[in-house]
């Protein structure tokens, strides 16, 4: 009995999770019509639809991307462009396209150090797999180690390396994560907004910020957030007038 | 038992009294001594008395001046008290002493500056005019009025002072305002404080005025100082003023007590008079408003001469340039943010960020500025302006800045220049926008959306194709799917280490069983050697050790080994292999056939033989 009722579940998510799928592609396909023909904002509504349906896919924020640069909000176009990149790190289209928006809007952008410029030789998955794989390889050779008679230098040389690029993909990922790229990464959305030395409108002026800056967001206080500025600087900007890459 | 104080007792009152007895001791030695003299009137009559008071201020100690000898005038010491004035925790000393001016003759006299030490230092008393008329009725004395038709002109001044009375347009003038009321009639409020009337310039907000005591024509005024800058509008002469005050001062009344007191020298109706040496704050008083206002200044006002620079903003002063940028190496396109300040003395609202001398190749933001003054007006200081730049192509240098300004003093303009600062710009030129396909045009019957920019470049097209799966921004380290996975290689760890086990301890069961062969093999061979063995027994031990050597070398079961071969496996001679045969066929027929039944005991030849034989069966 207790096995029908585990069955009946489980057939009745899979059709209510594929009629959800085909409606968002319906909502996709409707905001690619209303792109081709220019009416961006309806496009802009359609994409919105499909990502707060939770289908989240680098197409969509491309294409959601393209429809904020034709109404001419660079700030919202560079933003879905950056979480199409996030999402997808190879993705040409949205790179390109956020290339022409940060000359644009002439966005400022943040300054890598030389520990996240050389770490961004490959993505977060590749450094994760990486220190995945040789964790356990290591493992393996340790037990090998451990459990025969013969102990060659070679396997111990071996364990080490493993260990070593275990380390090296760990503190990869710390430096990508905490970096420019990482999760505190925020895209300016207001025009024009200035980051000032304390929480107030009056305070002084750090930087006068573009649309489509980006930020990296250290802390939040009310309606105002703290972050490291494009000038190596920092300041207060009200939370309204940046958004967060990632979702 | 005895008890340590406690930490609270330590702060007895005792102590803070000490410390606040130090702070005064200490202030009072730290301020700088100063004296004061003052007549209670400067017109009198024969033989009405007026007060003299000398008010040293400032020090712990002083010691009054020896007998005033003024011809005409008999001048006693009628005692002396001492003050302790508190401000903003700021504490003054003073003491007061008090002389009995009388008239004994008509005339003008001048009481001479009197001699003080106060604090290891002599100061010297201003010198004093007092009028003295021949009959009462003729001295000039307030007495008479009442206090609704009191002079505000004898109970308060205002008057306005600029720094210089030919300007340029746009050139800051310093002003100085200053407001003072007589001591005798405290002020108690100053309303909106000095206003400066006029047209055709500007002045700068007036900050907290300046207070002190100044004893001006025989008079005791509160005096307040306020300080502003004014900044011509336009040319020609300009009128500037008058300063307009409207303060409330309380006015004392009269007490009909003062007619009882003794040695009551400033009887009647005069309200400067009546109770002259009390404390103002302690008599009877009103509360009056009284409206003030300053004579008019003309200020000359000329205009900036004609060609100016392109780059003047309207600056007049005169100031210093200088800059500096970080970084100084970077990629193109990235920031570099230039830091530029201009520091003097002049109209800093008017001081734009200097601009740059080639700006080509660069783009440049918006600046944001800071501006720190020096001063309590605002007219001179420091002001810094942050400009970000980025490089479209390779630099070697940022450009130098200009900033003009025109010098009031030479009557010329001055263009400052920051020279180039060398910096490094590294990478290609700005990512070609013109390489990316061009997107389908859109249609001309596009409804009213927001129109795309003509200047804005082509973009790539939009993208068809939304795969079924869901992508996500969580990081792979940090995403369920991910740890799950390491069950797997911690599950194939697990395995291979039980394998390992396992195998190490089969190999482990092999070993012993082998031991215990060879222990048995070892055991078969020490009997042999003894004499007292049947035979029947002898050649089944010694079958038994060839067995044993041959499955120990072949890793067998030794019951399946026969004559044939452990001869093999030892590779034996055919002499050998049929001496090993024979032994086997012995071992057989003493066990089944019972023929050596009866022989007790083997000859020792053939033990010997026996023996070698099993000792030679080596692999």
């Amino acid at each position: 009995m207790i096995r029908v009722v585990h069955i009946c579940a489980m057939l009745v998510t899979v059709v209510v999770a594929g009629s959800a799928s085909a409606e968002e592609e319906n909502l996709f396909v409707s905001g690619n019509a209303a792109y081709s023909e220019a009416r961006f904002q309806i496009a802009v509504d359609r994409y919105e639809a499909v990502i707060h349906g939770g289908n989240w896919h680098a197409n969509v924020f491309y294409n959601l991307g393209n429809s904020y640069y034709r109404l001419g909000n660079f700030g919202k176009a560079i933003l879905n462009y950056e979480r199409a990149v996030a999402l997808d790190p190879h993705h040409p289209e949205a790179d390109a396209n956020l290339r022409l928006a940060r000359d644009e809007a002439r966005a400022l952008e943040l300054r890598k150090d030389w520990i996240e410029r050389y770490a961004s030789m490959a993505t977060v998955k590749q450094y994760s797999i990486a220190a995945a794989v040789a964790f356990w390889f290591s493992f393996f050779l340790i037990a090998h180690l451990l459990l025969s008679r013969r102990r060659s230098a070679g396997r111990i040389a071996l364990i080490a390396l493993s260990m070593m690029v275990c380390g090296v993909s760990i503190f990869a990922i710390f430096a990508l994560e905490n970096g420019t790229r990482g999760n505190a990464l925020a895209i300016v959305t207001a025009k024009e907004i200035e980051a000032r030395l304390a929480t107030a409108d009056n305070a002084k002026s750090v930087l006068l910020l573009p649309a489509g800056s980006e930020i990296k967001i250290l802390s939040e206080r009310g309606d105002w957030v703290y972050a490291a500025l494009p000038n190596d600087q920092r300041g207060w900007i009200p939370t309204s007038s940046a958004e967060r890459v990632r979702m | 038992m005895f008890q340590t104080p406690s930490r609270t007792a330590i702060f007895s009152p005792a102590i803070l009294a000490a410390v606040f007895a130090f702070l005064v001791a200490h202030d009072a030695i730290a301020a700088s001594a100063d004296v004061t003299a003052v007549l209670s009137n400067s017109n009198t009559a024969v033989g009405q008395p007026v007060q003299l008071q000398i008010k040293v201020t400032g020090s712990a100690s002083a010691r009054p001046p020896g007998a005033i000898a003024v011809d005409g005038l008999d001048i006693r010491f009628s005692g002396q008290s001492q003050l302790l004035e508190g401000r903003n925790f700021q504490f003054t000393y003073s003491y007061i002493y008090n002389y009995t001016v009388m008239p004994l003759k008509a005339g003008t006299f001048k009481i001479p500056p009197q001699t003080v030490e106060a604090g290891g230092s002599t100061l010297r008393t201003p010198e004093l005019t007092l009028q003295v008329a021949a009959d009462s009725s003729t001295a000039q004395s307030p007495r008479s009025k009442s206090s609704a038709s009191i002079d505000p002109s004898k109970i308060a001044f205002v008057e306005l002072t600029l720094s210089k009375t030919t300007a340029y347009v746009g050139e800051m003038i310093p002003a100085v305002v200053r407001v003072g009321f007589n001591v005798r009639t405290p002020v108690e409020s100053l309303g909106n404080g000095a206003e400066i009337t006029g047209q055709g310039f500007t002045a700068q907000k007036m900050r907290e005025p300046r207070q002190t005591i100044e004893t001006i024509g025989g008079r005791t005024y509160q005096v307040f100082t306020f300080k502003t800058a004014l900044s011509p509008a336009r040319s020609g002469k300009i009128e500037v003023g008058p300063v307009q005050v409207h303060a409330v001062v309380r006015i004392p009344r009269p007490n009909s007590r003062s007619q009882t007191m003794p040695r009551d020298l400033f009887d009647t109706n005069d309200p400067f008079m009546d109770n002259f040496f009390r404390d103002p704050l302690f008599m009877p008083s009103t509360p009056q408003e009284v409206k003030i206002k300053s004579e008019q200044v003309t200020l000359e006002v000329k205009s900036l001469p004609p060609g100016a620079p392109p780059d003047f903003g309207g600056a007049v002063g005169n100031f210093t340039l200088s800059n500096e940028v970080k970084p100084k190496t970077a990629q193109v396109g990235d920031p570099f943010t230039v830091t530029a300040t201009i520091t003097g003395r002049g109209n800093f609202d008017r001081v734009t960020a200097p601009a740059f001398e080639d700006e080509h190749g660069w783009h440049k933001y918006p600046p944001s500025a800071d501006f720190k003054q020096d001063d309590d007006i605002g007219i001179s200081g420091t002001k810094k302006f942050e400009i970000v730049l980025s490089a479209n192509e390779r630099k070697d240098q940022i450009p130098a800045q200009l900033f003009t300004y025109f010098d009031p003093a030479k009557e010329q303009y001055v263009t400052l220049r920051a020279e180039p600062i060398p910096v490094r710009v590294e990478g290609g030129s700005a990512p070609a926008a013109t390489t990316a396909p061009a997107a389908p045009q859109a249609p001309t019957t596009a409804p009213s959306q927001a129109p795309r920019q003509a200047s804005q470049q082509e973009i790539l097209h939009q993208l068809t194709e939304l795969p079924a799966e869901t992508q996500s921004f969580t990081p792979l380290f940090a995403r369920q799917s991910f740890w799950l996975a390491q069950l797997i290689p911690l599950i194939a760890l697990l395995g291979f280490v039980a394998w390992k086990i396992r195998v190490a301890h089969l190999n482990n069961r092999e070993l012993q069983r082998r031991e215990a062969l060879q222990h048995e093999a070892a055991a078969l061979q020490r009997s042999l050697r003894r004499e007292d063995v049947s035979p029947e027994e002898y050649f089944s031990k010694a079958s038994r050790a060839v067995q044993l050597k041959t499955a120990l070398v072949r890793n067998v079961d030794p019951a399946a080994v026969d004559a044939d071969i452990a001869a093999s496996t030892f590779g034996m001679d055919e002499a050998t292999r049929t001496r090993l045969r024979r032994l086997f066929e012995k071992s057989d027929e003493a066990r089944y056939s019972g023929v050596g039944n009866g022989i007790r005991l083997l000859p020792a030849e053939t033990r010997n033989e026996v023996l070698e034989l099993i000792d030679n069966l080596r692999s």
